[in-house]
C-alpha cells in the first residue's frame, strides 16, 4: 500500500513536467506573443504606440530571448514559488491571483455544497418513487438543467432581473466593497450576492448529479440483497441508508479527482457572463492576450489539482469499497 | 505655436478674484479637510494664473458640484483611458483643433525650432508638491538620457533628421527646446492622447533611481518587488499614461485610488487641479469617477440597462437600436457622434505581395482603379448603414481643413463599363468558361481578401463587393482569420488584399504629422515592406520601388522639417492628391457613427461631436472637467 502510494507520488513529477512543457507550447503556440498582441489590440482601437517603449518592454520581459530560455526561465522560478511575471496587469502572477483565488474558493465552495444539498434528496426521492409523477417532473426538470448551457441561464436570469426587479446581477458584493480589505460586512455582503451565481453554476452539476445517483442507486435497489433485508422486515429507511445508498457513492467518490480543478475554474463562461471577480475570467483573458506566464501559472495549477484530485480519489475509493483490487500484483 | 495671451485678462481676473477674502467657494467633498486643515485653502491649491475654462458651446454652462460618474471598461488596463478622457496636457486641442496652452500658461514658438514653455507659478502635483522645471530636468537628465531607462534613445517626436534638441531650464517655470531645424511634431505629440511626456514627478520617481539612492539599494528594492533591476522598477512606477500606479502624482483631473488587478476603479478628484470655471471655481465638478470592469460583449447590454452615466467605447453601431429602446425606461439618452476615420472600410490592396503576377498588377494604378469603379458604393451605404454613411474614397472628412471634392470624389463612381476598359487595357481580356478573367499565367484572377475576423459588418460589405466585382471578371473570396494571423500574413506578403478602416486621423490640419500617408509603419496594409523599411531607419523591410510612393516619402520627410503652416499645407495637399489619384487604398463609406450613452442628468456632454483618438483624445476634447450631474435630472 505504502510502495503504492509512493510510486505513485513519484509518477506525478514527470508527469507534471510533461504538463509543463505542453503547456507552454500550446501558449506559445498561435502566432505572436504577448506584446504583438498587445500592440495590435491597441491600435483596432485607434491608439498608437511607441516602438521605443515595446522595444524596452521585449527586454525587460525577456521575449527577446529564445522559448527554451523562457521555458527554463518559468519552471526554475515556480520550483522556488516564483511564478513569474504578469505583463497585462504589470505584477508577479501571485499578486494578480490572491485575491481572486480566495473569492473562487468561496463561490466554488459554496457551489459544491449546494449541489450536495440539493441533488442528494432529490435523487433519493426519484429512486425510490420511480415513475411516479414526483419522479417525472424532477427528472423534467433535471434534463432541462443538463441541456441549458449555464451561460445561458445566467444571460436570461440577468435579463429577467433587470427587466422585473430593475436590478443588475453580477459582481459577488456591493461595490462599496471591492478592492477593500476582508471585514464582516463585506463577508455578508459577499453571501449576499453569491446565491444567484450558486444557482447558476450548480443548475448543470445538480441535474447532472441527480441522473447519475438515481441510475446507481436504482441499480442497487434491484439487488437481492435488499430485498433479502426487507423480508427480514428492516426499516425501509435503514434498508436504503444503510446498504444501497453507501453502494451507489462510488462514482460521488471518483469525483473528487475532477472537483479539486473545479474548485479553482470550472465556470470560465459563466463567470464571465456574470463578471464575477473570479479566477476564470482571468485566465481567459490571460490566454486571449498571451499573457505566457499568468496563463501557464494558472494551468499549471490546475494540472496539479487534478493530479492529485485523482490520487485522492482513487485512495479514496480503494479504501471505501473492499471490492477495488489494485492491479500489478501489490497485495496487502 | 502662439502664446495664448486672450485669455490672460480673464486669468488675470481670477487672480485678482482669488486674493481677495470673499474667494470661490470650495468644493465641498474638500471642505472638511480643508477645515481640518489637511488641505490648503483654494487660493493655496491653484497655480497663479489657473487656466480659465468657459466653453463657448451652446447649452454649455456653469455646473454643480459633486456626484460619481460611472463608466465601464473591459479590462483593468483600459484605465489607462481616464487619462485620455481628463485630457490634461502641458498643450492641448481646443474644439477648433488648434493647439492651446494648457498645464503650460504659455507657449514661445520662434521657427517651431525653438520652444520655450512657461509653466504655470504655484503648480502643484496632485499630493500637494510643486510642480517646476526640475520635473522636466529629471525627464531629461534622468530619464530619457540614462542609458539605463532609455537603451533606445530619445522618442521620434523629440529627433529631428537623427539629431535630439537642446534643453536648458532658463528659471523655475521655464524651460527652453531647441533644435537646428523645424521640429512641427513636437507640439502635436505633447498634445496627444497618450502624450510625450516629458516631465516627471521627480520628487516620487527619485526613490526609485540608482543616481540618487545607489545602485544597490536601488536594485534590492527592484528584486523585492519582482523586477529584475532598479530600471524595470523605475519604468513600472513611472507610468503616467497606464495610471496602474495610485502613488504616483497625477496632474489630470481625477486620480486612480485603486492599484491593478480590480474589477472596479475608483478616481477621485485632484484637489490641486489647475482649471477653473469662469467664476473661479475649481474644476473639475464632479467628484468621483468610477470605472467598473465588465465583459466587452456584455457593456452594450449593461449600457442599455443604465449601469453608466457615460459610455461610448465598447458600443458599436449595430448597438443603436438596443440602445435606443430602453432610452427612456432607464434615463439616458443616446446620441450619434462622429468617428474621424478617412473611411468607415476600406480596401487594401497588398503592394508587397509575394506572389510576383499578383504583384505586378496591385502596383499598376489602372488596376486599382478598376477595382474601385467596380464597387457600389451606394447600395453598400443603404444596405450596411442604412444610408447613414457618405460614399467616398479613403481621405481626409469634410470638418478637416485639407478637405477638397475632388479627393473624395475620385475614382468612386459605380461604372463597370470604365473599369473593364481599364482591366482591358491591362492585357487581362482573356477570360474562363465562368467568364472570370486570366492572369498571365492562365489561372483565374481570384483575389482573397483577409479579414480579421472581428466583425460581420466587413464581410457583409465584401459579399456586395463580390457581386459587382464578378461583373468585371474578378472573383472575390474573404478569408477571415485572427488578428494577429490576419496580421502576420499581410506582414509577410501572404495576403493578396485585406479590409480594415480607413484613415485613423481623418480631421488633420496642416500640423499634424501626414505620417499615414506614407509608408512609415509595418501596420500600413497597403505597403507593410515598405513601411518596415523606414520604421526600422532603412533597415529590414523593402525599399519602395516605385516613383509615387518615393514621393510621398520625400514629402513626409520634408513636412517633418517644414517651419510654416503654408508650406505645410501645400504637402499635405499635394500627398492626398497623389492618395487620390493612385487609389492606394479603396476607401468604401465614411462618417462613421459612433453611438454614445449619456445619463439624464449629465449636462455638458454635447449633442453631436467627433469621438477621435488623435485629435481628440475621445471625451478628451469636450473637457470632462466640467460634465456635472444636474440634481434634478437624476432618477
Amino acid at each position: 500500500m505504502l510502495r503504492y502510494v509512493i510510486n505513485r507520488v513519484l509518477l506525478m513529477i514527470p508527469t507534471l513536467i510533461a504538463i509543463s512543457i505542453i503547456v507552454f507550447l500550446i501558449i506559445q503556440l498561435p502566432p505572436g506573443n504577448y506584446l504583438e498582441s498587445y500592440i495590435a489590440e491597441l491600435q483596432a482601437q485607434g491608439e498608437s504606440v511607441d516602438p521605443q517603449k515595446i522595444a524596452f518592454l521585449r527586454k525587460e520581459y525577456g521575449l527577446d530571448k529564445p522559448m527554451v530560455e523562457q521555458y527554463l526561465y518559468w519552471a526554475w522560478g515556480m520550483l522556488h514559488g516564483d511564478f513569474g511575471y504578469s505583463f497585462e496587469f504589470n505584477l508577479p502572477v501571485s499578486k494578480v491571483i490572491g485575491d481572486r483565488m480566495l473569492l473562487t474558493i468561496i463561490v466554488s465552495g459554496i457551489t459544491i455544497v449546494f449541489t450536495w444539498a440539493v441533488a442528494f434528496p432529490i435523487a433519493i426521492y426519484s429512486a425510490t418513487h420511480q415513475y411516479s409523477w414526483g419522479d417525472y417532473g424532477l427528472s423534467l426538470l433535471g434534463f432541462l438543467g443538463i441541456a441549458i448551457p449555464n451561460f445561458m441561464l445566467a444571460l436570461v436570469m440577468m435579463y429577467l432581473a433587470n427587466v422585473w426587479f430593475e436590478t443588475s446581477i453580477g459582481g459577488l458584493m456591493d461595490p462599496e466593497f471591492v478592492g477593500k480589505p476582508w471585514t464582516w460586512p463585506k463577508a455578508r455582503s459577499v453571501l449576499e450576492h453569491s446565491w444567484i451565481p450558486v444557482i447558476i453554476i450548480s443548475a448543470h452539476s445538480t441535474a447532472g448529479m441527480i441522473r447519475r445517483l438515481r441510475a446507481n442507486l436504482l441499480d442497487e435497489l434491484q439487488k437481492q440483497y435488499v430485498v433479502t433485508a426487507r423480508a427480514k422486515g428492516l426499516p425501509p429507511r435503514k434498508v436504503l441508508y444503510k446498504y444501497p445508498l453507501r453502494m451507489a457513492l462510488n462514482f460521488f467518490v471518483s469525483d473528487i479527482g475532477s472537483i479539486l480543478p473545479h474548485i479553482i475554474s470550472g465556470t470560465e463562461i459563466t463567470a464571465v457572463v456574470l463578471s464575477l471577480p473570479t479566477a476564470g475570467p482571468m485566465l481567459l483573458n490571460a490566454l486571449k492576450s498571451q499573457d505566457m506566464y499568468l496563463a501557464g501559472s494558472f494551468l499549471m495549477f490546475l494540472a496539479l489539482m487534478i493530479v492529485v484530485g485523482v490520487l485522492v480519489s482513487d485512495l479514496a475509493l480503494m479504501a471505501l469499497d473492499p471490492r477495488i483490487r489494485l492491479q500489478g500484483g501489490v497485495t496487502r | 505655436m502662439i502664446a495664448r495671451t486672450a485669455r490672460f485678462a480673464c486669468s488675470l481676473f481670477v487672480a485678482l478674484m482669488l486674493a481677495c477674502p470673499a474667494g470661490a467657494e470650495e468644493p465641498p467633498m474638500l471642505q472638511p479637510d480643508v477645515a481640518a486643515g489637511k488641505l490648503p485653502p483654494l487660493a493655496g491649491r491653484l497655480p497663479n494664473p489657473p487656466l480659465v475654462v468657459d466653453l463657448k458651446r451652446p447649452n454649455w454652462t456653469q455646473g454643480a458640484y459633486g456626484g460619481e460618474m460611472r463608466m465601464l471598461m473591459a479590462k483593468d488596463r483600459d484605465i489607462r483611458m481616464m487619462v485620455v478622457y481628463g485630457y490634461s496636457r502641458l498643450a492641448g486641442y481646443d474644439e477648433q483643433l488648434r493647439i492651446v496652452p494648457d498645464i503650460l500658461e504659455k507657449i514661445v514658438n520662434e521657427g517651431s525650432r525653438v520652444f520655450t514653455l512657461h509653466l504655470r507659478r504655484g503648480h502643484k502635483w496632485s499630493d500637494g508638491q510643486p510642480f517646476t522645471a526640475a520635473d522636466f530636468r529629471y525627464y531629461w537628465e534622468d530619464v530619457v538620457n540614462n542609458k539605463e531607462l532609455s537603451p533606445f534613445g530619445l522618442p521620434q517626436a523629440l529627433m529631428v533628421r537623427n539629431r535630439g534638441p537642446r534643453f536648458e531650464v532658463l528659471n523655475d517655470t521655464t524651460m527652453r527646446y531647441s533644435w537646428d531645424e523645424p521640429n512641427p511634431q513636437f507640439l502635436a505629440a505633447l498634445a496627444g492622447p497618450s502624450p510625450l511626456y516629458i516631465y516627471r514627478p521627480a520628487h516620487y520617481m527619485r526613490s526609485f533611481h540608482a543616481k540618487y539612492i545607489g545602485l544597490a539599494k536601488a536594485n534590492a528594492q527592484a528584486i523585492v518587488a519582482g523586477s529584475r533591476s532598479w530600471a524595470g522598477l523605475h519604468q513600472k512606477k513611472d507610468e503616467q499614461y497606464r495610471f496602474d500606479n495610485p502613488d504616483l502624482p497625477t496632474l489630470e483631473p481625477w486620480m486612480n485610488t485603486t492599484p491593478l488587478p480590480s474589477t472596479r476603479f475608483v478616481l477621485v478628484r485632484n484637489p490641486y487641479f489647475h482649471r477653473v470655471d469662469a467664476s473661479g471655481r475649481q474644476l473639475p465638478y464632479i467628484d468621483r469617477v468610477t470605472v467598473a470592469i465588465s465583459e466587452e460583449k456584455l457593456i452594450p447590454a449593461k449600457a442599455g440597462a443604465g449601469d453608466i452615466d457615460l459610455q461610448a467605447r465598447y458600443l458599436r453601431f449595430d448597438n443603436y437600436t438596443f440602445l435606443k429602446q430602453n432610452e427612456k425606461r432607464n434615463k439616458y439618452r443616446v446620441q450619434l457622434w462622429e468617428k474621424a476615420l478617412g473611411s468607415q472600410i476600406a480596401l487594401y490592396p497588398n503592394l508587397n505581395v509575394d506572389d510576383p503576377h499578383w504583384r505586378r498588377l496591385m502596383r499598376d494604378v489602372r488596376f486599382r482603379r478598376s477595382l474601385s469603379l467596380a464597387i457600389n458604393r451606394h447600395e453598400i451605404n443603404e444596405v450596411v448603414y442604412f444610408g447613414l454613411g457618405k460614399e467616398s474614397s479613403n481621405t481626409v472628412l469634410q470638418r478637416s481643413p485639407l478637405y477638397r471634392p475632388e479627393f473624395r470624389e475620385a475614382w468612386i463612381g459605380f461604372n463597370l463599363k470604365a473599369a473593364n476598359a481599364l482591366l482591358d487595357e491591362l492585357g487581362l481580356a482573356k477570360r474562363d468558361a465562368n467568364g472570370l478573367r486570366l492572369l498571365p499565367d492562365g489561372r483565374p484572377m481570384e483575389v482573397v481578401v483577409d479579414t480579421s475576423g472581428e466583425s460581420t459588418e466587413e464581410t457583409d460589405v465584401l459579399e456586395l463587393v463580390r457581386d459587382s466585382w464578378r461583373k468585371i471578371g474578378i472573383a472575390l473570396f474573404s478569408r477571415p482569420s485572427q488578428r494577429e494571423v490576419f496580421r502576420k500574413r499581410v506582414y509577410s506578403g501572404k495576403s493578396m488584399m485585406s479590409v480594415w478602416t480607413g484613415l485613423d486621423n481623418g480631421i488633420p490640419t496642416p500640423e499634424m504629422s501626414p505620417r499615414e500617408l506614407s509608408p512609415t509603419a509595418q501596420e500600413q496594409l497597403q505597403w507593410p515592406m515598405w513601411g518596415q523599411y523606414y520604421e526600422n531607419n532603412r533597415k529590414g523591410g523593402q525599399a519602395p520601388d516605385m516613383a509615387e510612393a518615393i514621393e510621398l516619402v520625400e514629402l513626409y520627410d520634408a513636412w517633418r522639417v517644414s517651419a510654416s503652416d503654408a508650406e505645410r499645407e501645400k504637402i499635405w495637399l499635394r500627398m492626398l492628391d497623389i492618395h487620390a489619384q493612385q487609389v492606394f487604398t479603396i476607401g468604401v463609406v465614411t462618417r462613421a457613427l459612433q453611438p454614445v450613452v449619456v445619463s439624464n442628468a449629465l449636462r455638458n456632454v454635447p449633442t453631436e461631436g467627433i469621438y477621435s483618438w488623435d485629435p481628440g483624445a475621445y471625451f478628451g476634447l469636450y473637457h470632462p472637467d466640467t460634465f456635472w450631474f444636474d440634481p434634478k435630472g437624476r432618477r
